[in-house]
């Protein structure tokens, strides 16, 4: 994992190919240290994206491992998929293909300076973004249908500041409370920003006694997570490990890597949010997270 | 016991009061409600009630695990159980993997009945591979019905009961890994929905030990299926035939489509399955027992020592004694009530100062005694108990004291009594439990001693705490959550201005009706969803009777904000009087809340701003200035 302290510090090589999307927020077009050549992905439907590559435009539909292998087996050079502007529906089955064709793949993340305020001030909605959540539903290609450790289920929601998704979520899952393990981002982008996230969801947290179980990894660094993971599975032998991925999107991109990586059964619940465009300020920190070597 | 232990164990038996927190537990506290008979009967049943009725604890309990456990874990008393219930809760995480624009509705359908069957047979497999586990003596399926269940099922071949367990997981990992690449290949085979499912009971039945037994799937959560879903269950439910039964659990406005997969046939109760509507069976006299069973139960497993009836640990106040209560010492009349006090006779006087503080207050402010002579002609009525003079006091004497610390800090209303409860409650076991866990705990808390009963001001700080918890958790509970936080948030602020000054109003008005109004098709549809997702999260309640329970029809129903919330808000938890709303206004309490709650209050005559924030709706104060 790199970090820089802006774009404008990042440089790829001249074979670098950076999958991106588009957005509103001023982190969506960071001007890096030298120019590179980009996939813009300008449509990011349910089941399917749409992008731009080379003055052409296609669509690849999410559930079609064809289309989405040879949307990448086009992009000849080293693969930065930049999943700042992306959701995970889209990011997570591009960099899951890249790594089953073996592909050297890094991911990209830059931070925000800060995030909107909620106008409200309502308990467990500190900052302002999210417009509405779609609801629970199936990953694309992440699935799952089995039901044998139904009754065995270890909840892992990783926390953000929305408590009010939180909720929902665990509303859907219906865990036993021994079971909870929420994931908090600590040290977070911000120094108070765990502090955010623990008043966030406070009632959850103190409804559910799950503040027993919580465990720290940072913010920022997808590693931690996975490692946080693994021991949350060994402690749990025969548990499925039910994941909410609706923290830091380091921390979803540990979360989707602990099933390729660790060979175990997982299962995602998301809610699908719809972002907010204005809801977060500047460009903060930039991350190259080295996925394939971590891998490897 | 000492308090630590009892708060301990009061968390453990009240405080997990969602079945599926209690594990197996659950059967340990079971209270069997009233309609449980007609669900062990060999037809369909469709159990409606929102949310923390008890659906899923009944269902549970209905379960082979449950009544196994029901009977002890017994393998003797189990031995001549009549029905084997399999319980199935629908995950939506699991059945939205079934929608996309990959392919129609027509081709899901299909695609989601092999789900179905797999996830049916595989349950029901490890039903029989549970039974053999308690019961060995009995043989199990030969070769030619494992070959005959694995055709059906398009798995592969298997030997033994416990191979055919795998056969349904590794069936549902090989569908999953087709599904996840839909848009690719769809899966090459599929079975029809029902078809297999009848193969492998038509196998079971074959057994000694199931030959003459019912079997029963317990389908929880079905709101959580999508709509061509729904059709698909109902085309099961609908030509069901002997083979087995199945029995619902559904949230009162989840069961949005009533028709099958043919499109012309409906389901119709009571023809194709029996329809229990819990808001119906638990109504008022029922709950107020069943509830009070279903909590005595856990209290005595709390302390078997306490030898104690629950109601009388929740003591009441009737109306002029909690007046007195609220006003405490002397009468804090205006000037002008002291005026018109003062032209009373000196024996109208005494009679006026022996009357209680609640009707000294009822007949100062009561507007047609404004003038001294009819003031007098009322004092002497009220005394002397005139009939309708004393009907008219008690019809308003509740809502008055609403009024009497109008502005003040501190309890400005009580709710406290077990019969408080129950109503604040509503049906709803969920809040009951959650009612007199937090009651309980808040007791000890202070410092009081275990066993006493609780005073009022606990009860009643309880009953507002719970009232909050529950509006804090509504935005969580739904997609559409925010909406009917601020939905609940602007009708509570509206009742609860309506109380605080019932002078001159119709009093305790805390019901709605949806009508007039000009409304757009999108106003409407808007509404219509709001009122469906209240109730279906019992942010609302459609009054029983007012109308059947169809989709459809929410705008022509009577409703009210739950009564849990009546404490949080201080309005009447009593169901009185109604209100008229227009689609449009109730849209624009979620949009634009100051606006709509203002113009609602003042077509009834009163102002917002009169009217100040009770000290625990502080806390939402910008929500209420904010324009939006």
């Amino acid at each position: 994992m790199q970090a820089y302290a802006s774009p404008a510090d990042v440089s790829f090589g001249s074979d670098a190919v950076i999958i991106r999307g588009t957005g509103p927020e001023p982190r969506h077009t960071p001007v890096y240290a030298a120019p590179a050549r980009y996939v813009d992905i300008t449509v990011q439907d349910s089941d399917s994206f749409v992008y731009h590559y080379e003055a052409k435009r296609s669509y690849v539909a999410l559930r079609n491992r064809t289309h989405l292998k040879e949307f990448l087996t086009q992009l000849a050079g080293n693969l930065f998929i930049d999943m700042t502007a992306l959701s995970h529906h889209i990011w997570a089955p591009i960099l899951r293909t890249a790594l089953m064709l073996g592909r050297t793949t890094r991911v990209l993340y830059i931070e925000p300076e800060g995030y909107v305020r909620s106008p409200t001030g309502v308990e467990g909605e500190i900052f302002d973004l999210s417009e509405r959540i779609n609801g629970v539903a199936a990953i694309p290609g992440f699935a799952s249908l089995s039901d044998e450790f139904e009754d065995r289920i270890c909840f892992v929601p990783m926390l953000g500041f929305e408590g009010k998704r939180t909720a929902h979520v665990w509303e859907q899952v219906q865990p036993q409370g021994n079971k909870i393990y929420p994931i908090i981002g600590l040290p977070g982008f911000r120094l108070e920003f765990p502090f955010y996230t623990v008043q966030s969801n406070q009632r959850i947290l103190h409804e559910t006694q799950a503040w027993k179980n919580v465990r720290y990894a940072a913010a920022n660094n997808p590693f931690s997570v996975y490692d946080t993971l693994c021991e949350i599975q060994e402690a749990n032998t025969g548990s499925l490990l039910k994941i909410a991925p609706i923290g830091t999107k380091p921390h979803a991109l540990g979360a989707f890597l602990y099933p390729l990586k660790s060979r175990r059964t997982v299962e995602f619940v998301y809610d699908f949010p719809i972002r907010k465009s204005d809801r977060t300020i500047g460009v903060g920190k930039v991350f190259v997270y080295r996925v394939s070597e971590f891998m490897a | 016991m000492n308090e630590n232990d009892a708060q301990e164990r009061i968390n453990t038996l009240f405080g997990s009061y969602r079945a599926e927190w209690l594990d197996h537990k659950v059967f340990e506290l079971f209270s069997e409600p009233n309609y449980f008979p007609e669900l062990v009967t060999n037809r369909p049943c469709v159990l409606l009630g929102g949310r923390g009725t008890g659906k899923t604890t009944v269902l549970r309990c209905l379960s082979y695990d449950g009544q196994f456990a029901l009977k002890r874990n017994d393998p003797e008393r189990f031995a001549d159980q009549k029905f084997f219930g399999i319980f199935y809760r629908v995950d939506t995480n699991r059945v939205t993997a079934f929608k996309g624009t990959e392919r129609n509705d027509d081709q899901w359908a299909k695609l989601f009945g092999h789900y179905l069957n797999l996830v049916l047979g595989g349950l029901f497999v490890r039903f029989l591979a549970w039974h053999h586990q308690h019961y060995p003596g009995y043989a199990t399926f030969s070769s030619q019905a494992l070959n005959l269940i694995c055709t059906a099922f398009q798995l592969g071949g298997v030997t033994n009961l416990s191979e055919l367990v795998h056969a349904f997981r590794l069936g549902l990992v090989e569908y999953e890994a087709q599904i996840n690449n839909i848009a690719e290949n769809g899966p090459s085979r599929l079975t029809i929905q029902g078809a297999p499912i009848d193969v492998l009971i038509d196998c079971a039945r074959e057994l000694t030990q199931f030959a003459d037994r019912q079997f029963y799937f317990l389908i929880d959560e079905y709101e959580n299926f999508l709509d061509y879903q729904q059709r698909a269950v109902n085309t099961l439910i609908k030509h069901v035939g002997t083979r087995y039964t199945i029995k619902i659990g559904v949230k009162q406005l989840g069961w949005r489509v009533r028709h099958c997969l043919n499109g012309t046939e409906q389901l119709i109760s009571p023809a194709d399955y029996n329809r229990i509507s819990l808001a119906q069976r638990l109504e008022d006299g029922v709950f107020d027992e069943f509830a009070l069973h279903v909590c005595q139960a856990r209290l005595d497993q709390i302390d078997s020592t306490l030898q104690v009836r629950v109601n009388t640990l929740f003591p009441g106040i009737n109306d002029e004694d909690e007046a007195d209560a609220l006003i405490g010492a002397g009468v804090p009349f205006s000037p002008q009530s002291l005026a018109l006090i003062g032209t009373l006779s000196s024996a109208t006087r005494q009679k006026f100062d022996g009357l209680r503080k609640l009707e000294q207050v009822f007949l100062v402010t009561w507007p047609d005694n404004a003038a001294p002579r009819q003031f007098d002609e009322a004092v002497e009525l009220l005394y002397s108990n005139a009939p309708r003079y004393r009907e008219r006091y008690e019809n308003y004497k509740h809502s008055l004291l609403f009024s009497l610390r109008r502005g003040k800090a501190g309890i400005r209303k009580y709710y406290a009594g077990w019969d408080v409860y129950t109503k604040l409650a509503a049906g709803n076991i969920r809040f009951i439990l959650e009612l007199v866990e937090r009651a309980f705990v808040a007791h000890i808390q202070k410092g009081e001693k275990w066993g006493l009963p609780l005073s009022l001001k606990t009860q009643t700080q309880t009953a507002i705490a719970v009232g909050r918890k529950n509006l804090d958790e509504l935005e969580g509970l739904d997609v559409d959550g925010a909406k009917l936080t601020k939905l609940v948030l602007g009708l509570g602020r509206i009742f609860q201005v309506m109380a605080a000054d019932p002078i001159a109003h119709s009093p305790e008005v805390n019901q709605f009706q949806i009508s007039g109004g000009a409304p757009t098709e999108i106003e409407t549809a808007k509404a219509e969803k709001l009122l469906g997702s209240g109730v279906n999260h019992v942010a609302l309640l459609r009054l029983v009777g007012s109308k059947p329970s169809d989709p459809g029809d929410t705008k022509d129903s009577d409703y009210t904000v739950h009564p849990i919330f009546s404490a949080f808000f201080e309005f009447s938890y009593r169901r009185k009087r109604k209100m008229t709303l227009t689609c449009e206004q109730l849209v624009l309490l979620v949009d634009q809340p100051k606006v709509a709650i203002n113009e609602i209050l003042q077509k009834s005559g009163r102002d917002e701003t009169d009217e100040p924030l009770p000290e625990q709706m502080v806390l939402f104060e910008s929500f209420y200035d904010s324009s939006g």
